[in-house]
């Protein structure tokens, strides 16, 4: 297979109620990405871009961002999942061997919609809907109790996941302000205002306003536009049933497959070695520990005894993670671009030391039904 | 549902800036129609309109489905093989939802559970009696359908499921 690298990225602050337009949102993220990177508009060949149409209050929202994404008279799609789902047809677009820079972008403005209201519209009209309110919050009270049943895990443990990942965002400057909390308390978390029991306010990854975009480039291409390329030399991605009672919550068998894929691509046989470091996309608190899990970074029900700290035995979310800030659809775009920050030692404030092989993971549909997961590698 | 809110849904927002402006906009949802095939799950209606109910079994891998499921995803094949299946279940797991009376203001807490009803091995979202306090739900739970007065033939029919006397604590006791 031929290598793909990412050649430039960009992520704007993100910010709970922007003082920005949309518009200047996603050209702010595509053209910072190509300007790190030296490139023009015309070095663009195909543009991918990840919104949502009930985000974006517009149907075909890919329509009114040709401008701003860059997509003037070009080759362009749209991926109506996160924005890590884009970068994996971004990925084909390259590997298609007619393109050779792909510009991805990802995000929405959460500010101009009530985000937990619209998820209500993803359970089934049918069977689900008329019987209870079940949105992705409800969805993750059920989630959370069924693994803490399961394993007999504390609601602390759920509360820590949240201290860690607050006090990480803290130290990035591109997180979400009202995420950020170096001083953060197990109480505090577990005071703040109740969501759907167990789950509070602070365990909620914050929708918010936000963009990002990642280049890819062939590798010829690749290695004349940078010295510090980053290679996806693995992809998986998985997806589990739709119904929330068609499966068994307190595991996450998509991840688990999904990674399968990806460590063989890779070749990896022992991810918890030969993982430096990993950015999961956790809606909730409890999805770190399902995932890294799924991801065999644990065992089953054992994953809050892992040390996740940025020092810790495997460094996860040491960006803040979604609990650092949650742009819908930008938040897996985000973990890579934070994963290849990692590789290429430009996670100012909150490096980990020595990484050669990061991992990074994204998701969509309630309790995390969906998912993919990135191997990234150094080098030339 | 549309007369109530997550209590904090829209909680983060807004204030007026100068660089921006804000419009309405407005989504014609309420005039979208579902369409969806009965057919795969007439007989489960016809039995609620007698007060029972039926789960639709995979013939391939022998999951029982309820509510019945047009596909087994595994099999990708169309379940058609109909059980019947007892009153009672059990509470997989639950949550609370604290939903706010957009006209009042009031709050109120209700349990909203995954039922997996005895002999399937799918669960069903439904809401619990108003006579159990939020407090005393748990997992295992043992539950049993309310009817609606006048079944009609739908899922309303099962209006909540009623708390059942809780025996396996006594069960624990004769196996030891
Ligand atoms: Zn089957």
């Amino acid at each position: 297979m031929q290598k793909v690298g990412i050649v430039g990225f960009y992520q704007v602050k993100l910010l709970s109620d922007a003082n920005y337009g949309r518009y200047e949102m996603i050209f702010e993220a595509v053209r910072g990405a190509l300007d790190k990177a030296g490139l023009k508009k015309k070095d663009i060949t195909t543009v991918i871009s990840c919104t949502n149409d009930y985000y974006d209050g517009r149907t075909i929202s890919n329509a009114f961002a040709v401008e701003a994404g860059g997509a003037y008279l070009a080759d362009e799609s749209k991926v109506e999942m996160d924005g890590a789902h884009a970068l994996l047809y971004g990925m084909m677009r390259i590997l298609s061997g007619n393109h050779k820079l792909a510009v991805i972008w990802a995000g929405s403005m959460a500010s101009c919609f009530p985000y937990h209201s619209a998820r209500l519209f993803e359970t089934d009209p049918i069977w689900e809907r008329p019987s209870a309110y079940v949105n992705d919050i409800t969805a993750a009270g059920f989630q959370m109790r069924a693994y803490m049943e399961k394993y007999g895990v504390s609601v602390e443990e759920m509360a820590k996941v949240v201290v860690k990942n607050r006090r990480n965002a803290s130290k990035n400057l591109l997180a979400l302000e009202e995420a950020q909390n170096p001083n953060l308390t197990v109480k505090d978390v577990l005071d703040s205002e109740i969501y759907a029991d167990p789950v509070t306010e602070l365990m909620v990854a914050q929708p918010c306003d936000g963009i990002a975009a990642i280049l890819l480039a062939p590798e010829k291409q690749a290695l004349k536009i940078t010295d510090k390329p980053v290679w996806i030399t693995g992809v998986g991605y998985n997806q589990d049933a739709y119904y929330l009672g068609d499966k068994d919550l307190s595991e996450s068998k998509s991840m688990r497959l999904a990674a399968k894929m990806a460590y063989e691509a890779a070749g990896i046989t022992d991810p918890i070695k030969e993982i430096n470091v990993a950015e999961i996309f956790e809606a909730y608190a409890h999805e770190e520990l399902i995932l890294k899990e799924a991801l065999g970074f644990a065992e089953k029900g054992k994953g809050a005894f892992l040390n996740s700290e940025i020092d810790g035995e495997l460094p996860i979310n040491p960006s803040g993670g979604a609990l650092g800030g949650n742009p819908p659809c930008g938040t897996g775009l985000i973990r890579i671009i934070e994963a290849t920050k990692q590789i290429t030692g430009e996670a100012n404030g909150y490096q980990v030391e020595g990484v050669k092989k990061a991992l990074a993971t994204g998701q969509i549909g309630m309790c995390a039904q969906n998912n993919i997961v990135y191997i990234l590698e150094g080098g030339n | 549902m549309s007369k109530r809110t997550q209590r904090k849904s829209m909680g983060y927002i807004k204030k007026d800036y100068i660089r921006t402006r804000t419009m309405p906009g407005s989504w014609y949802l309420s005039s979208y129609r579902f369409k969806f095939n009965i057919t795969h799950f007439k007989p489960f209606q016809d039995k609620l309109k007698e007060r029972k109910l039926v789960g639709l079994q995979c013939s391939s891998c022998n999951r029982v489905f309820f509510p019945p499921r047009l596909i087994c995803g595994k099999c990708f094949v169309k379940p058609d093989r109909w059980v019947d299946l007892r009153e009672t279940g059990r509470v997989a797991t639950f949550t609370i939802t604290y939903l706010k009376d957009l006209e009042t203001g009031e709050v109120s807490e209700r349990p909203v559970v995954l039922v997996q009803q005895d002999g399937s091995d799918t669960t069903y979202t439904a809401q619990l009696s108003p006579d159990v306090d939020y407090k005393d739900t748990y997992i295992g739970m043992p539950v049993k359908v309310h009817w609606a007065e006048e079944p009609t033939g739908g899922l309303m029919d099962i209006q909540f499921y009623d708390l059942v006397e809780d025996n396996s604590k006594d069960l624990e006791l004769r196996k030891d």
